[in-house]
This record gives structure tokens, sequence and C-alpha cells, in this order.
């Protein structure tokens, strides 16, 4: 039989690629660490801005902050997707983008996709659908400092009114078993999802025990600096999540593919012990009977 | 005075015999033993036939015994007819059952036929041999599209055991035979009895188009089944031939042979191949392998008179097709329809390989160009499929480009929508038979590989017939 080649051939290649995951397992585990601390680093901070922004706003009395007005009437709207630029991270991208462009079909009027990442990017290209911005240069540990002219150029454009409203569509991570593909409401800005329920109930006036505040300079004043910096922050929080789901999908994405990888080595590798005892076994009888027919 | 001689030697289905030196029987002269078997004191009275296939010096025959050689006995007297076996032509053969000596076993007593034909014979010259090629529309998708059958060519079907080659020979019998206007031959070599049994009540019941006329009036069938000694399995195939070679050539109507199962033949050749002293060639077959299935095959023709189309199912033993048995079927062939276990695990009827399978006539100057570039692009995307196919298993469908995941999706609709509900199958599939012309299939794969069907769920390609069923299954699906 000849294919018993084909089947080394192949056993082979399967073992490299087995090697390949293996390492990315590896690698993925240790980035998914590192961030993760970061991630939850961040957390409690813009947790807390988020609530005093909550809390200022409602204490100046439902303050008309530009960052906090609705405008539907808005030529279009703006959907910030954030994907990774490499790929082997299993359903990560697929998860966001479907969720996005769920999202950008729902609409009803013209979207601005600002795309983060390779895998997007090449996606809608894909699909033929256009890109506001392309943003490809995002390393694995992002900046504050990078993050904020993205979210500055956003929130000039809402203030300007060109763009409706501003959502994020990234992967959220809840615990290192569970990631959700998620669509926040960047702007105008909501209350964060956590506190949705307080949140909402406050702003519907229903007597929940507001902390008083005294404020020196004015609210107005306080909210000028405090909603753009609470803006930039929970972007930054999508971007800092984004990347540890990613890790993670990977690490997973890698564990299942070495698994599977191993799998198909045990089973090629008797597929390959079976053909080769095949072979044997007929050349053998080919000799005995040859012989014994001569004899 | 008949050529008398005596049974000298018998081992297992050959035996030796002597005659006067200056009256030996020729090679390939059928011997007549009469055997008196007592059984429990009854007393059996039964004509073994055999066949002379070598000589042996000193007026010494040896010949394989075309029926069981129980209860013969050395010094027997064995009796030369002078000319090969011969079994009854002509058109009072139709509607009856045969063995290979030609002899009616369907109990209507015995065949009216007046004129028999010995059943080795030289296959037709050179320069008779019709030239025509045209396609025979069988109204099974997969093998209409991928290795369309020659009206007067050869089809094999080959296949593993149990993964459906008696479920589409019949279905071919059902199709072709029922639409057909010439004869059907059918000869069952070394299978099941059984399966000759039920496709004969079967064919009773049958009709040919509406002519009202049962099937089994067309057709004429020979059995030497498995329970039957290698010297019938051997021959049983060149009497089903020379009855098909006499329509072929006395009416020249179209002529259907049905072979279930040619390899058989070559397994009942290897079978007496020891036994007649020959050394084992490879793989413990026959060292002649080659050159009898050459005359069988090259016997299966048309020609100027009319044409012979025939239809072999071929076993591929441990379903390893470089076994020569198979291989030597392999190159005779006008179209070869390869069944794969792999399909028919996923329950996939009927099980045809599509990248295996090919057919002479499957290119653009035969079927269009249309037709061929339709069957290509149908190729490709499951090729395609089959090289994506070990990613998939280990980093899974999403790190797939999305294009490729487009050919995926593709490539698993178009292997569903290969199946197709078989007439014979009934009661098994619970659907009735689809016939899908040929171009409803190309174009229904057109639009497949266009992509117009994207939308459709998987399930939904499942034993339908043109494309549009499929989305009126989907529908039905979705409800």
């Amino acid at each position: 039989m000849a294919n018993r080649r084909v089947l080394v051939k192949r056993r082979k290649a399967v073992r490299n690629i087995r090697k390949i995951t293996r390492t990315m397992q590896l690698i993925a585990t240790a980035r998914f660490q590192a961030t993760f601390n970061r991630a939850v680093a961040t957390r409690p901070y813009s947790q807390k801005l988020g609530e005093l922004v909550a809390d200022l706003s409602r204490a100046s009395g439902g303050a008309d902050h530009p960052l906090l007005r609705k405008n539907p009437n808005a030529p279009k709207t703006a959907l910030l997707v954030i994907t990774s630029n490499r790929g082997l991270c299993g359903g990560y991208n697929s998860g966001v983008l479907r969720k996005a462009v769920a999202h950008v079909d729902a609409q009803g009027k013209p979207v601005d996709v600002h795309m983060v990442g390779k895998k997007g990017v090449g996606y809608f290209r894909f699909l033929g659908r256009p890109l506001a911005e392309r943003i490809t240069h995002l390393a694995d540990e992002v900046r504050y400092a990078e993050i904020e002219p993205l979210a500055g150029a956003l929130m000039a454009q809402f203030v300007r009114g060109e763009i409706g409203a501003v959502h994020v569509a990234y992967m959220a991570f809840e615990s290192a078993s569970r990631q959700v593909p998620t669509l926040l409401q960047l702007l105008p800005l909501a209350p964060p999802p956590a506190e949705a329920k307080s949140a909402a109930g406050s702003s519907a006036g229903a007597g929940t025990q507001a902390v008083e505040y005294e404020f020196s300079p004015e609210p107005e004043k306080l909210l000028a600096e405090l909603l753009p910096a609470s803006v930039r922050m929970r972007l930054f929080q999508c971007f800092v999540e984004a990347t540890v789901s990613e890790h993670v999908a990977r690490m997973v994405a890698m564990k299942a593919a070495t698994d599977a990888a191993g799998d198909m080595i045990k089973s090629l590798t008797r597929r390959y012990n079976r053909a080769r005892q095949t072979h044997i076994t007929m050349e053998l009888l080919d000799i005995i009977g040859g012989a014994s027919a001569l004899g | 005075m008949a050529n008398i001689g005596k049974v000298t030697q018998v081992i297992g289905s050959t035996l030796d015999a002597q005659f006067a030196e200056d009256q030996l029987p020729a090679i390939y002269n059928a011997l007549k033993v009469d055997i008196t078997r007592k059984v429990l004191g009854d007393v059996e009275q039964e004509v073994l036939w055999c066949e002379v296939a070598q000589h042996l010096g000193g007026g010494r025959v040896r010949a394989v015994a075309l029926g069981s050689t129980d209860g013969l006995a050395r010094g027997s007297q064995i009796v030369d007819t002078g000319s090969p076996v011969t079994v009854p032509v002509g058109e009072a053969v139709l509607g009856r059952v045969f063995n290979l000596v030609g002899e009616t076993i369907d109990d209507r007593g015995p065949s009216t036929a007046t004129e028999r034909r010995p059943i080795h014979r030289v296959p037709p010259a050179l320069d008779t041999l019709s030239s025509k090629t045209e396609i025979f529309e069988t109204g099974i998708k997969v093998v209409d599209l991928l290795c369309p059958l020659v009206r007067g060519g050869k089809a094999g079907l080959f296949g593993g055991a149990g993964v459906g080659k008696t479920v589409i020979i019949q279905e071919l019998i059902a199709r072709l035979a029922r639409f057909h206007s010439g004869y059907s031959c059918f000869a069952g070599v070394g299978e099941r009895t059984r399966e000759g049994n039920d496709l004969w009540l079967e064919m009773q019941e049958a009709k040919i188009g509406d002519t009202g006329k049962s099937v089994i009036d067309q057709t004429v069938m020979i059995f030497g089944q498995m329970n039957e000694p290698p010297g019938a399995r051997l021959r049983v195939a060149l009497s089903a031939l020379t009855m098909a070679e006499y329509f072929r050539d006395q009416t020249g109507a179209d002529t259907l042979l049905f072979v279930d199962n040619i390899f058989r033949f070559s397994q009942a050749g290897s079978e007496v191949s020891a036994l007649l002293g020959r050394m084992p060639s490879a793989v413990g077959y026959q060292p002649t392998l080659g050159t009898e299935m050459g005359e069988l095959q090259e016997r299966i023709t048309s020609t100027a008179h009319g044409a012979v189309t025939s239809i072999q199912a071929i076993y591929v033993p441990a379903d390893d097709y470089t076994d020569p048995a198979p291989a030597t079927a392999f190159t005779h062939l006008d179209s070869t329809v390869n069944l794969e276990r792999s399909i028919a695990d996923k329950g996939i009827y009927p099980a045809v390989d599509p990248m295996a399978s090919s057919s002479r006539l499957l290119a653009p100057e035969y079927v269009g160009e249309r037709h061929y570039k339709v069957a290509r692009r149908v190729q490709q995307i499951l090729q395609r499929y089959k090289d994506l196919q070990d990613i998939i298993s280990i980093l899974g469908i999403d790190e797939l480009s999305e294009d490729d995941k487009i050919v995926v999706s593709r490539a698993r609709k178009i292997e569903r929508f290969l199946s197709q509900p078989f007439f014979v199958a009934e009661q098994f599939t619970g659907f009735k038979g689809i016939y899908c012309s040929r171009e409803d299939t190309i174009r229904s794969f057109e639009e497949l590989c266009d992509g117009k069907w994207d939308h459709l769920p998987e399930g939904a390609f499942m034993y339908v017939g043109a494309i549009e069923e499929a989305a009126e299954k989907a529908k039905k699906l979705a409800a």
C-alpha cells in the first residue's frame, strides 16, 4: 500500500502543527496573566470614575453637557469594533464581528465603522463594506495615551453633531472561562453596564439616596473635565478587556488545537502501523504461498 | 460413437480424466459425468458438467468441474460432448432464469429456445466495433454529473463490502430496464442467492414504461451464486454474455448486461488456479488474472450491429483499490463509479466518491462545455474542502479565511446534495425515488457553486432531486 508514505508525511505535518500550537498556548497563557492583572487593576478606577460621573451629573440636576445629549437626528452613527491583529484565537473575532455587523444592519442609517485590528479589517474588506478608519497599529499592551486621540476624535465628532451615537463592539471579559461579545454605548454617555440598574433608577428620579456633594468649582465645570475623562477611561477599559479576552480565547483555542493534533497523531500512527503490518503480512503470504506452490 | 474416458483423479473442484491418446477432448470442451449419489438410501442422479482446462499428456486431461464434485468417484465414465458448454439463445430465453450450462432453474419447465451457442467465443474484430459515444442518462445526479455512463459502454461500480453496490445495480436495473426498449441480461456471479430471488420477484412486478409488460419479459437472468463451486462462478458471466451477444448480433437491439459481481469471477479463477497447478501471483491471485479478465471484458462491447451496455459491480476487498482484482477490471471500463465507505458512514447514499469516480465521457467534446465545467468546479470545491479538513479538525473552522469558509459550507452542501432517494430503496429511506434529468442536475450544481443557495441549511440538501426541491425542503424544515 502506497499510502504509508502519505501517512508518515501527514503525521509529520501534524506534529509540527502541534509544536506550534503548544508554544502559542504557552505564550498566550503568559500574556493572559499579564493583561489580566492590568485589567483587574484598572477596573476599580474606571468603575469609581463612572460612579462619580453618574453622581455628579445627577447632583448637577441633569446637567446638559454635550456628551450627555441625545441626538437621534444626526445623519449617522459610529461604531468602534475591537478585533485582534492576529488569528489563531478561535471564535474571538467572529463573535465580535457578528455582533458588529448585526448592529450596523439594525441601525437604519449609515454607520461609520472604526475598525481596530487586522482581522476585522480583512473581514470587512471581504464583505465589501466600507470602513471609516482602520487602526492596526495598536500593540498588545494598549496604552492610555494611544486611546486618547481615538476617544478625542470620536467625542469631537459627536459634539459637532455629525454622529448621533458611538458604540463599541468588543469581547467583554467576565472571567477566564467566560467572555461575551458585547455592544457598549459609549456616547451619549450612559451609566456603566455594571451599575445599570441602580443608575437607571436614579436617572428616573425614583427615590435613591444620592450622596450630597459640595461642588467647587461649579458642577458644570467639573463635568466638563470629568465626562471626557470618563469616556476615555471607559474606552480604555474596553481595550484592556478585549486584550485579555483575546489571550484567553487564544489560550483555549490553542489548547483545543494541541489536543486535537494529539488525537490526530494517535489515529495516524495507528493507521500507519496497521498499514505497515498489513503490508508485511501480505508480502509474507506472497512468499510463503509462492514457496509452497513451488515445493 | 461418443468419446468416452475415465475419471482418474478428483482434487476439489478439478478432476483428471483419461481418454484415448488420439481422441483427446479439446481445451474448453465440455465433459459430462453422471453422478449417482446415495443419501440415506435415496438415490440421486445428477449430471456434472466439466470443462477441459489442461492437457497433461498421455491422454490425460485436467478439467474444471462446473458443479459440485460430491459423489464423484474415480473410474466413472466421462463423456466428451465435442464442443464447449452451450447455452440457449434467442428471444425464447427472455423471461427465464438459467444456470451457467443453460438449464432453467425457475421451475417452469425447460426452455423452448431452439438455438444454442457455445459460451467461449472470440471477441468482435477491431473493424466491427462501434465508435459512437453517447451519454446514457440514469437520472441519478452524482452519476450523470461526475461519471456519466456511455451508451454501449462499460461501467463499473467499485466498492467494499456493504457500501451499496448491489443496491445501485438494482436501482440502475429499475431505472434503465424500465425505460429501455431493448433487452436486458442479468448475471448473478457469486453473490447472495437471496438477492437474485428478490430481483427476480421485483422484475415480475415492475412494468416497462406504460406498455403493461413486465420487465422480466424483456430480461434473461443467469445465476451462479455463492453456493456454487468455483467452476460455475468462473463461467456464469460468459453464459450471460453469450446470450447478450446473440441479442446484439442477431436482433440489433440495444442490450443491457448487468453483472453482479465481477470480482467473484476473478476470485473463482484464483480458487481453481492453484488446483490446476499454476503458481500464485501477487496477493495469491492466479497469474492469468489479467488474461482472464481481458477475455471476458473484450467480448462485452458494442459493434456496428448493436450495442451492449454493461454495468458491472466490482467488489473491492478490504476497501483496497490497489488489490489486483479490482485494479485489472478498472482498465476495461468507460466509466467508474467508486463507492466510498466514509461517505456511506455519513448516511449519504448513493455513497459515490465524487473525487475518485470518473468517466471517459467527462470531456467537453462529449458532454458539452457547461457540463464539464460544472463537474470540474464541483470537484474543485470538494477537493479544497478535503485539503482543509486537517486544518479544520485541528484548529477549528474559525481559523479559515472567509473565502475558505464559504468553500467549506458549499462543499458540505454539495456533499449532501449528491445524495438521492432511490426507487428500490423506498422502504429503507422512506423517500420516493426521484429521477433528476441531466439538465436539472447541471443547473442545480451550477447554481450551488455560484452560491445562489448559500442561505439554505445543510439538511435541506439531503435526499432531494433538483435544487428547487432543496428550497422546498428548507421551508419544511424551518416550519
